[in-house]
């Protein structure tokens, strides 16, 4: 018998992990702020140390944070634009707990210290291996549910999802091909600046497949259903999709630049860097203008607050990144706290307040309720997400090109004028104002959870949204 | 082939696809198509959140 209703038990799972793992890889990076001002904080304690739990940070707001709010939002989007329940349900089950034992193997074996040693691709062998089941299980249930689609269209965020599906699965298998010496450590299968290219090219790709290409499907859905119209330009989100994951996937050498990488590779990394500015900025106009019309809604709204605030920090970052691409300016910025101060741009700016804002919008439809517990949280939730952001970048910028301007001061002699400690301890005025946008922005994330905890207790499960039955394209 | 003749050949194939692409979203004879596709997400009934059950 056709199913009546969409499956909203896997989206509810993978959502309230979202807050989980949120709070937990925020609370890692304010303590990883905190060790960089006081290295003895965590008592010497080789699980604890900075090293280790870097790793964990990053691995835990990309893949355990991001990654369930992906999972949630796809599956939730994709069963609502298509009009039908997901495809291999049991599959889709298997995803969940096989994405949330991944994360938990990733929080046990990085403070022990095992990794491969390549950046966010850092977990051993046999837990590639999972992800690579989790991962195909994932393109089976989303493609699946593609095909049994009763619409005729494909929507466009689906078109995101799927180009991140596919990409993601690209990027693991060719990034992590390693050769096994014991259980629990491995080599790269690449050696010398082939390594390193590897490295970027899928370091930088998760960046713009799982970091832009899905959050910006997210957008594509969110946007339009809090605004209540249409995206802007359907067409402009079309020539948008083609060009933003063409451009993507030639940029990663920018990493790489003034290193052993052939100059022409360096060359072609900034260009390609540069014109990624033209679809980054026609995505973002697009899903701003979708407001036009109904700006006085953001006024009284924290939700689309929360959006239209990603987008233009997803605006500033995707200007700032080509910027820093350029070799000239590249030979400043790279290696200081300025980069830092970009990534956390795009990923507290733009990929937490997307998904803050969409969770925001759609946990109370996952739980029978209209709207949140408290919107006056989510008012303040806001405040407090944007004042910690601009305290962590404004700071970062600064401390950044103070840094890369002192590194290359030079005597008449030719010797360094400033020594490495001395830099070091220019930094700790701004190391103390990034610590307090951190904890500012995590302090947000405790509001989100005892507000997501007051909508579900309040709320009943919904299991059994219908499907509408009188819509056929 | 020198790196330069490969480099101009790739670059006019980029243009041309990149110039297909904005053709096909922007034809006429696709209007249609692409305006009921950007309806989607609002193609449902809202009853969805009145209901459920009570775990």
């Amino acid at each position: 018998m056709e199913a009546t209703t969409y499956n909203y038990k896997v989206v509810r799972q993978f959502a309230i992990m979202t807050v989980v793992w949120g709070i937990v890889g925020m609370l890692v990076g304010v303590i990883l702020a905190a060790q960089l001002i006081w290295p003895d904080l965590t008592f010497g304690i080789e699980w604890l140390s900075y090293g280790r739990l870097r790793p964990l940070h990053t691995n835990a707001v990309i893949f355990a944070f991001g990654g369930s709010a992906m999972f949630a939002v796809s599956y939730y989007i994709v069963q609502r634009t298509c009009q039908v329940r997901l495809w291999a349900e049991k599959l889709a089950a298997f995803t969940f707990w096989g994405w949330t034992s991944v994360i938990v193997l990733a929080a046990i074996t990085l403070p022990l210290g095992y990794t491969s040693s390549k950046e966010y691709a850092e977990l051993e062998w046999p837990i590639d291996l999972l992800i690579t089941v989790v991962w195909v299980s994932y393109a089976l249930v989303f493609f699946g549910t593609i095909i049994k689609r009763k619409t005729k269209h494909i929507y466009v965020s689906n078109w995101f999802f799927g180009a991140y599906i596919l990409v993601i699965a690209i990027l693991h298998l060719v990034n992590s091909a390693e050769l096994p010496v014991t259980f629990t450590k491995s080599y790269s299968a690449y050696a010398g600046v082939q390594d390193a290219m590897v490295q970027w090219w899928y370091g930088h790709n998760a960046v713009g497949f799982f970091l832009t290409t899905a959050f910006l499907g997210m957008m594509y859905y969110f946007i339009p259903k809090q605004a209540g119209r249409p995206i802007y330009s359907y067409r402009l989100s079309v020539v948008h999709f083609w060009s933003l994951n063409f451009i993507y996937m030639w940029a990663g050498p920018h990493h790489l630049q003034y290193t052993a990488l052939p100059d022409w590779a360096q060359s072609l990394g900034m260009v390609f860097s540069l014109m990624l500015l033209a679809p980054s900025w026609g995505g973002m106009m697009n899903g701003i203008m979708t407001l036009s019309g109904a700006w006085h809604k953001l006024r009284t709204d924290p939700i689309l607050k929360f959006m239209v605030t990603a987008l233009s920090f997803y605006g500033m970052s995707t200007f700032e990144g080509p910027m820093m691409s350029i070799k000239t300016v590249n030979a400043l910025s790279h290696y200081t706290e300025w980069t830092i101060g970009h990534v956390h741009s795009g990923a507290l700016g733009w990929v937490a307040m997307i998904t803050i804002g969409s969770m925001y919008y759609l946990i109370p439809r996952l739980f029978g309720r209209e709207s949140m517990f408290s919107t006056k949280l989510i008012e303040w939730h806001f405040w407090l997400s944007t004042i910690g952001v601009v305290l962590y970048i404004a700071s970062m910028w600064i401390a950044g090109v103070a840094q890369g301007l002192m590194w290359r001061a030079a005597n008449a002699d030719g010797t360094l004028t400033y020594s490495f400690a001395q830099v070091l301890n220019t930094m700790y005025p701004f190391y103390g104002i990034r610590l307090a946008g951190g904890a500012l922005f995590f302090s947000g994330m405790l509001m989100m959870a005892w507000n997501v905890w007051q909508t579900t207790r309040q709320g009943r499960v919904v299991n059994d949204a219908p499907i509408p039955q009188a819509v056929q394209a | 082939m020198d790196s330069g003749i490969i480099s101009g050949i790739v670059t006019v194939v980029f243009i041309v696809v990149f110039i297909g692409i904005v053709w096909w979203a922007y034809s006429k004879g696709n209007k249609q198509r692409f305006e009921d596709a950007g309806k989607l997400p609002f193609d449902e009934d809202n009853t969805a959140g009145k209901q459920g059950d009570k775990q």
